[in-house]
């Protein structure tokens, strides 16, 4: 399986992950660490200064995982630069998974939102990964404005409806000249690996594999998908065709008894 | 001093953001702080001087997707 770049780093591993929803920062973990995950998405709010949070960020350092903070939260292109200097100062990377969702009951991207703060993040140096919707068009525009990737979502955030968006993703990995990332939605490693087989660069899971009975075994559940999924891609899928096409020569034997 | 932390009052014994975080018992990792929405740099926490006109903010990574 061929390594992927963005913005000149190097991901032996295509599956990324996210870190919400775990039960705890020992399950995260071991489900990370199950996936091989080289990358997880992390999150900014203000401290709460009553109460200790659990510190999830030393154990992803010791690891060795790059991180990617999200503007999750932001509902304007406005707040998410805000958030994304934020994110710089508090993780020390100028990597952003940009998120502008102004509706709380969908978190439906707003793609006009997303593309003003991309060109002003790109202009203060951040690689900047957007999360849209599996807008073909969108995602041009994002790549003409120095995006690195882009992030089409699969099916609504958390909903495990898995690549409802399919023909307008594979439209974008076709347009495409930066990697193509399948973010949310992907609810099962079948859905990863439909999405590696359809050509996406990578895939990015949380829900799925944070709510699961077991996180660490749905880890390795979804690397073994995503390994296979590229694999396959890379070797190269048949073409799907109505008519019967026979794997075995044809002979007269039959023919010969009548 | 009185200086306004995450919207809520907060009675401030210092002069620096670093003497703030050392009051709260925070470390700088995984922390960012904006004073009057303007973020500060960490290199400049040392010598960023509070008063009580500062409304400042202090944000931390959490778990998310």
């Amino acid at each position: 399986m061929s390594s992927l770049f963005i913005a000149g780093h190097e991901f032996h591993s295509r599956l990324f992950t996210g870190t919400g929803k775990y039960a705890s920062s020992d399950t995260m973990m071991d489900s990370l660490s199950a996936s091989e995950s080289e990358l997880v998405t992390l999150s900014l709010r203000r401290m709460d200064l009553k109460n200790q949070t659990d510190n999830i960020l030393q154990p992803l350092l010791q690891q060795g995982i790059k991180l990617l903070p999200n503007t999750s939260g932001a509902r304007t292109a406005k707040e998410a630069v805000f958030a994304a200097e934020l994110a710089r100062e508090a993780l020390e990377t100028n990597w952003v998974k940009l998120e502008i969702h102004p509706d709380p009951r969908y978190l439906m991207p707003d793609g006009m939102e997303t593309l003003l703060a991309a060109e002003e993040l790109i202009k203060k140096g951040f690689v900047v990964m957007p999360y849209v919707h599996a807008d073909p068009v969108l995602c041009k525009r994002l790549e003409e404005v120095g995006c690195q990737c882009v992030m089409p979502l699969g099916s609504p955030i958390g909903s495990n409806m898995g690549l409802a968006s399919r023909p307008f993703l594979e439209i974008i990995i076709e347009q495409s000249r930066v990697p193509v990332i399948v973010d949310a939605g992907i609810g099962a490693p079948s859905d990863a690996a439909l999405a590696m087989e359809i050509g996406a660069d990578a895939v990015l899971v949380n829900t799925a594999m944070a709510v699961a009975k077991q996180p660490a075994q749905m880890g390795k559940a979804f690397r073994l998908a995503v390994e296979a999924g590229r694999m396959a891609y890379e070797s190269g899928l048949g073409e799907k065709r109505v008519q019967a096409n026979a794997t075995s020569p044809l002979t007269d034997f039959i023919g010969a008894l009548s | 001093m009185k200086i306004m932390l995450n919207d809520t009052v907060h009675e401030f014994v210092g002069e620096t953001l670093e003497d703030l975080l050392t009051q709260l018992g925070k470390t700088e990792q995984g922390i960012a702080i904006a004073i009057n929405q303007q973020v500060v740099p960490k290199s400049l926490w040392r010598s960023t001087e509070l008063n009580e006109q500062s409304q400042v903010f202090i944000f931390e990574s959490i778990a998310g997707g």
